[in-house]
């Protein structure tokens, strides 16, 4: 060896260098250069580019949540003076195409013209009875097109309204016509003929047809006539059957009279801002049920049903605007209740149009401001200066497209109206609402239906705990599996065994989720219904069976059968075991059935109160934990396997035993790393679809019983984006939900991430 | 005293005979038939016939070799030669090797350490151990000394404190990290972490240290203060060391191994190794001829 060092020393001036020359090493520091250029200009374009497209989903995302906050534009398009300026308008109206405008005159002229330039476009009169002129006016709710005219002699005249639609030179041509559905012939109402002094007009059009009418008689009396029709089928003649019923008389002096279209409630507003209900489900029995203060002292000067007949707007003189319906209590009575109160017009409310297919309207008042509200929402879209005159008539289009108001001069203007989103707010998506037909404010999610008269329910409170319900669950299920499971790998296992388990678990990962849900749903879901005390004896009893055969492993056996299974291989004795305590369980599951719990376990919940859903968190806990439990097994087996050898054998030196080594050094060492492992599980648990979507049930409860399903944002996404209107507020609140599960995601990976690099500086220059 | 030592004598001259008929050792083997003077030391290990293997490899090829209690005694070496191996044997650290098999007896206090029924935890307990790259525990100082003593059930916060500051004492340590007890030991220096290492070890009372190359990561200065330590420790405690650092061995130990290729070359008196060593190949690699 020295021999040859010296030789090489000696002669290694006199060698030729092997090194390239100086110009080829000039050039090769310039193509080194230009490597390190390129790949380092080359990774910051793709981290910025990274960075970039994350932030363009977060922008897009926000893009087409935006318009949700917009509130509601008016532009005024044209006015003029009405067509027939000498008649008093009862009621506006604009058909569907917004190309017509149809004012009910109080001389029973119905006209009809060009929305536009106010154009004549037909007239037409109503077919009053000789000498009898209409004294008072009533429709039956947006969209029926259905009209009462209460008359001087103690008659109505049902009227209907409707649009012949022709394509003459194919372009539209609309026709309006009248019609009388219950026949021309005016309908007798006060048999003693007094003038009606007000009326009030509901139609049942779904199931057995039926009409109702109220009146209120210039001698003071409240009258009910209850109609059904019969349409002859050869002849096409109405036969209409008629019962007649006078009402207890009204506490003060009526102004306005509302029936809903379920035929049940008739409420009557008086002249003092106080408000009748009357209970008509029965017509020979009906009764004054209650009377509320509805003006608070201010009298009620406009009140209108919203779509459905169900919630009643009421607005007063001084211009308060609040929302009304019938809420039941425990023993099946209803009572008028005051649900939400809209901004203030400061002046006298004049004129309440509804919606037709949502719970919106618009109002205007004394001083010739227009608001548009909505009432779920609670929102005031609008409150500005429209005209300088009050407003006497509103009326909106049937796709909420076009307003058309009638001045107290008799001028009308047309304007267009842009208020495409309504029904969101933060207190409609994130607080409990008071919903149409419920007892109490509640957290719902119901976004559709098939009637236009359905109540929108947007509220993203039971989306988001159903996801973290279902992520809960699935983590107190996964976590201790993956992370005890992790360490033993890690840290007892024979590294032979290891490098076949290791690789097994994280194939589980390629597993797709479509299969776990199916599973899930399909066979797990029945199966665990049909062997409940199996499946609580396996999560209970199983680890403290290991446990036991634990103890008679290391303890009662004698040393020799011990000694011949090597260090590590523990595990392996274990699968036996487990196996057969679960083949136990579910033999036995039956019988523990019979004994213990009348036969069926889950009837036996049902009866102590406990609500149990086939498809439930158990079920998803354990499915969705299968999908979890290999990201968190392997990193955090990496993570406890990197803990360097010398702290574990420091300790070890140190007379720990290997548990206690675990406990006191590894576990410390590798938190930043299992800490990190749980958080992409359970951010893994939040996002993940299929298994939600097919295991859950579905049902949007607020609720963490263990026993009931949920319903997730990401599943909701998946099963509602296909068969939402593009463009619509729920589509646009499905993008907000994903909004949601992305900002959700991000915060627990950020939180995360702060977390660990804490952990990290903590247990850093390892 | 006598018996212990004729039976080293007598281990030795068996392992000569064995040794012979093996074709590694060549002439090394008889080397070891030379005596040494321990009349008046006390043995703490008695290591018979000790052979190790990793897998199929033979590492430690049949040591025989008595540590005299409360001296110094060093394992010097070539690197690869088995020193770090026969002294991870003495508190079964070689255990946590899979492939690793041990045949012969290490015997400590009159007890074969390798006998079944010997508790691992509590040997390494007796037998504290110093690793080569100082490594604390990611804790506080204080935790890192009390480590040892919670393992052992030690709980009472008064206890603690006591052995903590005796222990932080002992390793010449104390009057440096006394005001900053809480912070994490990683804040320390490299030679401050080692001589924690050192406090730890001694905070659960051990009989034996094993020290392996305590201060090869470690600049002059900490290295003294550590050969220091060393030379106060050997009061209380039976030390083996493991280094390459001849001039440590020199001035630390008060007897020296020096071993090759797994084989026990040569035990002495440290001052006959270096001065007289019985060998030529000792001599070559005390004199930096080889290794």
């Amino acid at each position: 060896m020295n021999e040859t060092s010296s030789t090489s020393d000696q002669s290694s001036p006199r060698l030729k260098s092997l090194l390239p020359g100086v110009e080829a090493r000039k050039k090769l520091r310039k193509r080194r250069l230009f490597k390190d250029n390129a790949s380092r200009w080359g990774i910051t374009v793709a981290g910025f580019g990274v960075v970039f497209a994350l932030a363009m989903i977060f922008v897009y995302l926000f893009y087409e949540v935006a318009p949700v906050l917009r509130g509601a534009t008016i532009t005024p398009l044209s006015t003029y003076t009405a067509p027939v300026a000498d008649d008093a308008a009862n009621a506006l109206y604009i058909e569907r195409y917004e190309e017509l405008g149809l004012q009910y005159g109080s001389s029973g002229m119905v006209t009809f013209f060009e929305l536009e330039s106010g154009a004549l476009r037909a007239q037409i009169p109503l077919a009053l009875p000789l000498g009898s002129r209409v004294s008072s006016y009533a429709a039956a709710g947006p969209g029926t097109h259905i009209t009462a005219h209460g008359l001087d002699n103690g008659q109505v005249l049902i009227a209907r309204h409707d649009y012949d639609l022709s394509f003459p030179e194919g372009s539209r041509y609309i026709t309006p016509e009248l019609e009388y559905p219950l026949g021309t012939d005016a309908f007798t109402l006060d048999e003693q003929g007094h003038s009606l002094e007000l009326v009030a007009i509901a139609s049942r059009t779904r199931g057995r047809e039926a009409t109702l009418l109220a009146g209120y008689t210039d001698d003071k009396r409240l009258v009910l006539a209850s109609l059904s029709s019969r349409t002859n089928m050869m002849t096409g003649a109405v036969v209409v059957n008629t019962e007649l019923h006078t009402l207890p008389p009204v506490p003060g002096e009526p102004v306005r009279m509302l029936l809903d279209k379920a035929l049940r409630s008739l409420f009557v507003v008086d002249s003092a801002g106080w408000v009748h209900y009357y209970d008509v489900s029965n017509p020979d029995n009906a009764q004054l049920v209650q009377s509320v203060d509805a003006g608070e002292g201010s009298p009620i000067t406009a009140a209108e049903f919203l779509v459905g007949t169900v919630s009643i707007i009421m607005g007063t003189q001084n211009g308060d605007l609040s929302q009304w319906f019938l809420v039941r209590d425990e023993s099946n009575n209803y009572s008028l209740t005051r649900i939400r109160e809209f901004n203030s017009h400061g002046a006298a409310i004049t004129a309440i149009a509804p919606e037709y297919n949502r719970k919106g309207f618009v109002a205007g008042d004394a001083s010739g401001q227009l608001g548009v509200h909505y009432g779920t929402s609670a929102r005031t879209l609008y409150l500005d200066q429209f005209i300088d005159q009050p407003v006497a008539q509103v009326a909106i289009s049937p796709l909420n497209g076009r307003l058309l108001v009638l001045g107290e001069n008799g001028q009308l203007h047309s304007a267009d109206i842009w208020n495409e989103h309504p029904q969101l707010s933060f207190s409609a998506l994130w607080n409990k609402v008071w919903y149409e037909g419920r007892a109490d404010p509640e957290y719902i999610w119901q976004s559709s239906s098939g009637s236009d008269e359905f109540e929108s329910k947007f509220s993203l409170v039971p989306l988001s705990v159903g996801t973290l319900k279902a992520a809960f669950y699935a983590m107190l299920f996964a976590m201790p599996l993956a992370i005890m499971g992790a360490i033993y790998t890690a840290y007892f296992m024979t590294p032979k065994l290891r490098g076949i388990v290791k690789p097994s678990i994280e194939i589980m990962e390629a597993l797709p989720t479509v299969i776990l849900g199916f599973l899930a749903g399909l066979w797990l879901a029945p199966f665990a219904e049909d062997h409940l005390p199996a499946i609580f004896s396996i999560v209970i009893l199983l680890p403290i069976m290991m446990l036991v055969f634990a103890f008679i492993w290391t303890r009662l056996l004698p040393a020799s059968i011990r000694n011949s299974v090597p260090d590590g291989w523990e595990a392996a004795l274990l699968v036996p075991v487990i196996i057969g305590f679960v083949w136990l369980s579910i033999v036995l599951s039956p019988f523990i059935e019979i004994w213990f719990f009348d036969g069926s376990m889950r009837q036996w919940f049902t009866n102590i109160g406990i609500t149990y859903d086939q498809r439930n968190a158990l079920v998803v806990g354990i499915a969705m934990g299968f999908a979890v439990i290999p990201t968190i097994f392997s990193i955090a087996e990496d993570a406890v396997f990197t803990v360097p050898g010398h702290l574990t054998q420091g300790s070890l030196a140190l007379g720990a035993t290997r548990w206690q080594s675990v406990v006191g050094v590894v576990l410390p060492t590798a938190s930043p790393g299992i800490f990190s492992a749980v958080m992409m599980g359970f951010g893994r648990a939040v996002g993940e679809t299929m298994i939600v979507l097919m295991a859950t049930g579905n049902s949007p409860v607020v609720n963490f019983n263990i026993f009931e399903g949920m319903r997730t944002l990401s599943a909701n996404i998946a099963v509602e984006l296909p068969e939402t209107a593009v463009g619509s507020s729920h589509f646009r609140v499905l993008f907000l939900a994903a909004l949601v599960l992305l900002a959700l995601t991000f915060v627990v990976n950020t939180v995360a991430e702060i977390i660990r690099q804490r952990l990290r500086t903590r247990y850093s220059s390892l | 005293m006598t018996t212990e030592t004729d039976s080293m004598n007598t281990q030795a001259g068996d392992a000569t005979e064995g040794k012979l008929t093996t074709p590694f050792a060549g002439g090394l083997a008889e080397n070891r038939a030379h005596s040494v003077d321990m009349a008046d030391e006390t043995t703490k290990i008695e290591v018979r016939d000790l052979e190790l293997y990793y897998g199929n490899d033979r590492t430690l090829k049949n040591i025989n070799l008595l540590i005299p209690e409360k001296k110094v005694t060093a394992f010097i070496g070539p690197s690869g030669c088995g020193k770090s191996t026969l002294l991870r044997c003495f508190n079964r650290m070689n255990d946590l090797v899979d492939t690793c098999r041990i045949t012969g007896q290490i015997i400590l206090d009159g007890k074969n350490i390798y006998d079944r029924d010997v508790d691992v935890a509590e040997l390494r307990r007796s037998v504290g151990m110093v690793f080569q790259k100082p490594n604390p525990f990611p804790k506080s100082i204080y935790e890192n000394v009390a480590y040892g003593l919670r393992l052992q059930g030690v709980h009472g916060k008064r206890d603690l404190d006591e052995v903590v500051e005796r222990s932080l004492r002992a390793a010449a340590l104390w009057d440096e990290v006394k005001d900053r007890l809480n912070d994490n030991a990683f804040g320390m220096s490299g030679g401050q972490q080692q001589r924690l290492v050192i406090a730890r070890a001694i905070a659960i009372e051990p009989e034996v240290i094993l020290l392996d190359e305590p201060a090869s990561a470690l600049d002059p200065i900490s290295t003294a203060k550590v050969e220091e330590l060393i030379y106060e420790l050997k009061e209380q405690y039976t030390i083996v060391i493991v280094t390459h650092n001849m001039q440590q061995a020199a001035r630390v130990s008060d007897y020296t191994a020096f071993m090759y290729l797994g084989d026990l070359v040569e035990f002495d008196h440290t001052e006959a190794i270096f001065t007289n060593p019985a060998l030529k190949q000792t001599e070559d690699y005390i004199t930096g001829r080889y290794g």
